[in-house]
Formats: structure tokens, sequence, C-alpha cells
């Protein structure tokens, strides 16, 4: 196919500077700041039209999909990594309806402990949990050129919910002890009337 | 066919019975002299009571006939009417095992779940926290030898409890933990001695309740391990639903289930009461118990019945040897249950005296005999042997290229094919064909076999043939360790050499995965492990070759011992007679033969 022209935008705004050579046309960027991030396209233009996507974005921060589960009075420990780059500062965020509000641990420092040792991960305990804790809680990493939050949910259980379970089964087996006693102490029984029997008949011979 | 040859007082003895020959024989031996009186002594097979006729089903060739005493059998409607009795049967204990098995490798198998679950909730490194699995499944094996102790005072039922008991606490507490050393010793420690408890218990109680068909019992419990790939996707449910405390609070409940299951174990008689003496010569006299092939053979003499004044110490009636002498049981499972019974009801009225030494607190006695060291070298190097590949199988798999998917179905094939090789074994042992033994060895030497062939598979077809492979020897020669341990050593003394066998498996056990990861450290390639694990499972059979040499040094030891016994007694009724056959490995010490005594 023959190449007629290729254009790099980014959103709607034409990047002028290309290194064009035999075979590529590239394109120089020098990302200084938070603007210079997004998504810049290249276009081919020859018979058909290709286009393809580079998105340059601050490292994503992975959250934990299955909740993480805790009981009531407990305390749990909610924990973030960030392992190939190092970011500045991690702050945390509990949802209040819809607004996300920054966990401030000097504040409330019998509740919530963060936990900065490691600079690449971070570890969020809460203390004392009441129902009013359950939800979603996001952790944000601060880069140099940008931020990135990674969410994670915590479910509280009250105590009840594994007890109910567990009971039903202690009960099936307090039911089922007796009945072995029982059907043992019944063929003892049977067992002693026997011997009684064939004693008569012995003492007959 | 029947070939008697006359004996004194009309009565034909010694009877000899061809193999595999049905006969019927009315013993109604009456005999006006008194040493001329017959026991009937039934050694092994199968024999129903019906009615005043003794059939005897025997599949082995003599049965000895040894005067002792008088045998009337009942006339015929004199019997008492066989009365069904309410008895759970012996198939009961099996599946006590079988949960035990599900329960107990189902816990160990999991625990790399709970692994995950304790590392970001407790903290600790990854190796403390793997501290916690190792004690759990070492000490299933390191602790036998104090349950054995424990099992023989206390008995099976309540060692049972107790374990069970102790696994369901353990749980419980560990829902409080807060720090590894605290699980180390609520999950490790109470886990793994109540795993050890549960375990001991209910294998002696399989092997002695479950005689004939001890092979395929065992098989049918061990298969139970086989269902545990259930309890891993239920496991990681629960601990997406409730979290790691709520799950051990659930499982502590479900390990309660053990309790009821435990009291299904219930004692088996293992004396009969005595004969009265003198004075009814009418009466059924106790037909002495038979030594089957899976007892041992102490010497139990018969009390002369009829012996006047000199009054020999009162002796039970029973060999020690008898164990399944509960009235009602099935008959296929002892030679004359039925004239056992009687003979219990009948002989009543003497205390039972103990002819055996009282047994001290910790029996190591099984140190000193020959056939415990066989047993526990070939053991040890099985164990070797089955666990190494099962670790580096899935590695060098993925070293090979083959993707970790394709790899785990490795694990579920051979675990079915495992299952299916136990039953398949277990009922093979069962018909008797040969020494159970024997399978034992060949199973080995074939397992190590493939494993040395091992290293030659190299893409993912030859990796699922060996895998398929080892799982059918492996699978054959598990389902016979129990076996051949009880075909050994007999059933009186099984918990002592359960126990301290065990104990060395388990040190095999721990070191095994160290030494495994340190010959891949050491070589940098998987291959050598299985070379490795070949060699265990070639070495582990040799002992076996021993095993007859061994027999005859106890017989020698026990016959110089029994003379001497009889020398001092003086009494010409005293001998104790066993019945030997070629191909039980019976460790009955006495060949007493009738001519010799």
């Amino acid at each position: 196919m023959k190449i007629l022209q290729v254009t790099w935008k980014r959103g709607n705004e034409t990047i002028k500077h290309i290194n064009k050579t035999e075979n590529s046309w590239g394109i120089q960027l020098t990302i200084s700041e938070n603007r210079k991030l997004g998504s810049y396209t290249c276009t081919v233009t020859g018979e058909e039209e290709f286009s393809v996507a580079f998105h340059l974005q601050v490292p994503q921060i992975e959250g934990r999909e299955k909740p993480v589960i805790s009981y009531e009075g407990d305390s749990a420990i909610l924990i973030c990594k960030s392992h190939s780059y190092t970011p500045i500062a991690w702050t945390w965020y509990m949802t209040n309806g819809s607004e996300q509000i920054a966990i401030n641990d000097s504040l409330m420092l019998d509740k919530y402990i963060i936990d900065r040792t490691d600079a690449n991960v971070t570890h969020l305990k809460i203390l004392k949990l009441t129902k009013e804790d359950d939800g979603a809680y996001w952790c944000e990493a601060a880069y140099e050129l940008g931020k990135s939050k990674g969410k994670l949910k915590l479910k509280i259980l009250s105590l009840m919910v594994p007890l109910k379970p567990f009971l039903a089964i202690v009960a099936e087996v307090v039911i089922l002890v007796p009945l072995i006693l029982l059907f043992e102490f019944y063929s003892k029984k049977k067992r002693a009337e026997d011997e009684k029997e064939f004693d008569q008949i012995e003492q007959l011979r | 066919m029947v070939n008697p040859s006359p004996g004194p007082g009309g009565t034909s003895w010694p009877l000899s019975f061809g193999k595999g020959a049905s006969t019927e024989t009315r013993s109604e031996i009456n005999s006006s002299k008194q040493s001329s009186d017959v026991i009937l002594f039934c050694c092994s097979g199968k024999a129903s009571f019906a009615r005043g006729q003794v059939r005897f089903n025997p599949n082995i060739g003599t049965l000895l006939v040894f005067p002792q005493h008088s045998l009337t059998c009942p006339k015929g409607n004199m019997l008492p009417r066989r009365r069904e009795h309410i008895h759970p049967p012996q198939h009961l204990t099996c599946p006590a095992l079988t949960q035990v098995n599900v329960f107990v490798m189902g816990m160990l198998k999991t625990f790399g779940i709970f692994f995950v679950a304790f590392q970001e909730d407790v903290g600790g490194s990854s190796e403390q926290v793997s501290w916690i699995g190792s004690i759990m499944s070492s000490l299933r094996f390191l602790g036998a030898p104090l349950v054995a102790v424990v099992c023989r005072r206390m008995g099976e039922r309540p060692t049972s409890i107790l374990g069970a008991g102790l696994v369901s606490g353990g749980c419980l507490l560990s829902t409080q933990a807060t720090g590894v050393p605290f699980l180390c010793v609520s999950m490790g420690l109470l886990l793994g001695m109540g795993f050890c408890c549960l375990y001991q218990a209910a294998a002696v109680m399989t092997a002695k309740r479950c005689r004939t068909r001890l092979a395929f019992s065992n098989a049918v419990a061990r298969s139970g391990m086989g269902l545990t790939f259930l309890t891993a996707p239920f496991t990681q449910l629960l601990i997406d639903t409730y979290g790691w405390q709520g799950t051990l609070l659930i499982f502590s409940g479900i390990m309660l289930n053990l309790v009821p299951s435990s009291m299904l174990l219930r004692p088996v008689r293992t004396q009969l009461p005595l004969c009265p003496p003198a004075s009814n010569e009418d009466r059924s006299s106790v037909p002495k118990g038979h030594p089957e092939e899976a007892t041992n053979g102490a010497a139990q003499p018969s009390q002369p019945r009829g012996l006047p004044s000199t009054e020999p110490p009162a002796e039970p009636c029973s060999t020690g040897a008898v164990t399944t002498a509960a009235p009602g049981e099935a008959p296929t499972d002892s030679c004359c249950p039925e004239t056992i019974s009687e003979a219990t009801k009948s002989c009543r009225s003497f205390p039972v005296l103990k002819e055996e030494k009282p047994q001290p607190l910790v029996d190591f006695s099984p140190l000193k005999d020959p056939l415990f060291f066989i047993f526990t070298w070939s053991f040890l190097f099985s164990h070797l042997a089955y666990f190494v590949p099962i670790f580096h199988l899935v590695a060098r798999a993925r070293t090979l290229g083959i993707s970790s998917m394709d790899a785990s179905y490795f694990i579920s094939v051979a675990g079915i094919t495992e299952t299916g090789s136990q039953l398949l074994s277990g009922w093979i042992a069962d018909q008797n064909w040969t020494k159970k033994y024997h399978y034992h060895a060949a199973y080995l030497v074939l397992c190590g076999v493939t494993n040395l062939l091992c290293p030659l598979a190299t893409t993912f077809p030859l990796l699922m043939t060996y895998a398929v492979a080892f799982a059918i020897f492996c699978g054959g020669f598990l389902a016979l360790v129990l076996p051949v341990l009880v075909d050994l050593v007999g059933v009186q003394k099984l918990h002592s050499y359960l126990g301290f066998a065990s104990f060395f498996a388990g040190i095999a056990a721990v070191g095994g995965p160290p030494l495994a990861g340190w010959l891949y450290d050491y070589t940098q390639t998987y291959a050598c492990s299985f070379l490795f694990a070949g060699a265990c499972a070639l070495l582990s059979p040799v002992s076996f070759f021993l095993e007859p040499l061994a027999q005859r040094w106890k017989l020698q030891k026990a016959n110089v011992s029994m003379q001497s016994e009889a020398i001092l007694q003086g009494s010409s009724g005293r001998a104790g007679f066993g019945c030997s056959h070629s191909q039980m490995p019976t460790s009955t010490d006495l060949q007493c033969q009738s001519k010799n005594c």
C-alpha cells in the first residue's frame, strides 16, 4: 500500500514535528507535567486508513476485587502496593455516600493507623470496626506526574453470621450423640435378655 | 474330602480337609477318656453354624484337632433361636475411617488456602506461616507412639473422641489468633495431635473389625482422600463469604461431627470368660478360638477340662487372639462364631485371669522385633518415594514448557487413578491368592522402575503416561500398608507397632520436602528428584526378602521359651497349639502338632 499521509494527534490537536525516516514516522515527547500525559494517536492514510493509540499514564494501582472480610470489634488491614515505581506519597480515602473523604490518621489515632515504613507499600489498619466502616476504600499513590487510585472493599460481618451455621452443626452433633448412646443401651439390653434365655435353655438340657 | 484316620474314643482326628473342600461334619465327639478329649481348632476360613451341624469351608490346608476338650454340638432344636442382635455391623467402622481420612487429609491439603489468608491478616513471613502447616502434618506421624500408649490404656473410642475434641478445640481457639506463634500452637500442635489420635484409633479399629476384607476396607477408607478435591473449592468459598475466622469456626463444627462417628467404634471383645471346670461334661465346651492369620499367636493353653484335683491355674478359654467373638456377629468374619457365643454364655463362672504380663506403660517391644524393622524400613522409603514426585511433578512439567493449566490435569488424573487403583489393589489382595506383602513389594518395584524412567518423559503425553502409571502403582502399595502390618504383626499389638512405625515415617515426612528442595538446588534439575524417588522405591521392598528368616527366628525363640515353660508346668495338656499354614504369614510362635505334644 502506498502511504500518502501519517498524522500524529493528541485529542484534536495535531503534532507537527514528526521525525521521519524511510519507513517510520515518529514523534518525540518530553513529559514534564501531567498535562502532557494522555492518548496519542497515529493515523496512517493510504488506500485505507489505520490508526493506533498510545496511552501514556501514571502507574495503575491494583486494589482488591474480592472484599476484605472482617468482624465487628475486630481490626482489619487494607494493603496497597506499587512495586515497580515508588510513589511520593500515599493517601487513603473512605467513601461516605458519594463523596470521598481523606483519612487523616493523626487526627483519629485510635481508629486508623497508616503504616508508612515501606515507600512501595501502604497499610491502612482500621481498629474497632463497626458496621459504618463497611464500604469502599481508595488508596491513592501520588507520583510526580500525577495520581492514581486503587479500590478496595471492606465488608463487616457481625459475629452472628458464621455462628449460625456453627450452632446448626453443633445441634446436629448434640442430637446424634444421645441417639447413638440410646441405641447402644438398647442393644445391650437385648443381648442381656438373649443371654438369660440361653442360660435357661442350657439348664433344661 | 475328609480323610479321617481313626483315633481313640471314636473320634476321627486329626481331621484334614483338602484346600477348597467343603465338608460337613457332625462333631459329636464323646469320649470316656479325659486324655482323648478333643477340641476343634479352626484355623481360618469361613464357617457357618446352623442347627447342630458345623460346616467348614476351609480354604486352608489343615485343621488340627488336638486332644483337650470334649465338644458336643447341641442337638438341632435345642439351639437358641438366633436372634438378630441390634449391633452396628462391622462395616460401620469403615465409614468412620473414611470420614477421618476425608477430614484429616482435606484439612491438610487446604492449609495452602489458609496460608494466604493468614499471611495477609496475621502477618509474618512466608517461612513462618509455613511452619504451621509443617507442624500440623508432621505431628500427625510423630505423635503416634504417644497416641498408641493412650489408645492402649483408654481404648480406641475414648481416644478417637479425644482426638475429635482436640481438633475442634484447636480450630475454635485459632479463631482468636493474633500472631503466628499462637497459630503454631493452636492450629499446628492441637490439630496435629488430634489428627494423630483419630487416625490411629480408626486404623486399628478397622484392622480389628474388618478382618477378612481388611485390604479392601482400608482401600475404601483411603479413597476418602480422593474426595478432598472437593474441600479446596469449598474452603475457598467459605473464606470468601466468612473470612478465615468464620471459616475456622465452621470447620470446628464440622470436625465435631467426628465425635458421633468415633462413638461407632465400639470396643470389640477380646477375652472370653473361663470355662467351668470338671462339673458339666455335657455342656458344650469352648472351641478354643482360632489363631487366624492376623493374630499374634501367643501361647494359650486351654484348660484341660475334667482334670480332677490338680486345679490348673484358671485361664481364659480364648486365645488372647480371638477378637471377633461378639455374639451375633457376621459369621463370615470368624471361624466358629456361634459356638463361641454359646461358650461365652456358658463359661462365666470363673474370674478371668490374664495370662500375659501386665503391659508396661510404653511398650518398647516393637523395637526388639525384627519384623518391625522390616516393616519400618519399607514404610519409610515408600513414603519418601511417594511424596517427592508429588511435589515436583508440576514444577518439572513447567520447566519442560507445559502450561500450568495442563500441568494441573496431571494432579487430578493422578488423584482419580490412584483412588481407583487402591480399590482394585485392596480387592485383589483380599482374594488371598498370595501373601499380601508380595503384592506390596511388586507394586513398589514397579513404582521404582517407573520413577527411574521418568526423566525420559519430556512431552505432555509421556508425562501423562508417567503420572498415570505412578498413580496406579502408588495406589496399589498404599492400600496395602496397613494390611501388611497386620499380617506381619497381628492385631493385638498393632497399636504400639503402628505408633512406632508412624513415628519413623514421620521423620521421613518431615525431612522429605526439604530434602527434595535441596536436591533441586544442588542439581538444578527436577529429574534427579525422580531418580531419587525411584531409588527409594526400589530400596524399600528389599527388607521383605528377610521376612521368612525373621519369622523363623521369632518362631525358634518362642518355641524355646514355650518348651521351657512347659517343662516348668509339667502338665501334659498344657501345650499350646497353633495352626500353621504355609500361605499365611503368621506370627504364631507355636507349631505344636498333635503328635509331638
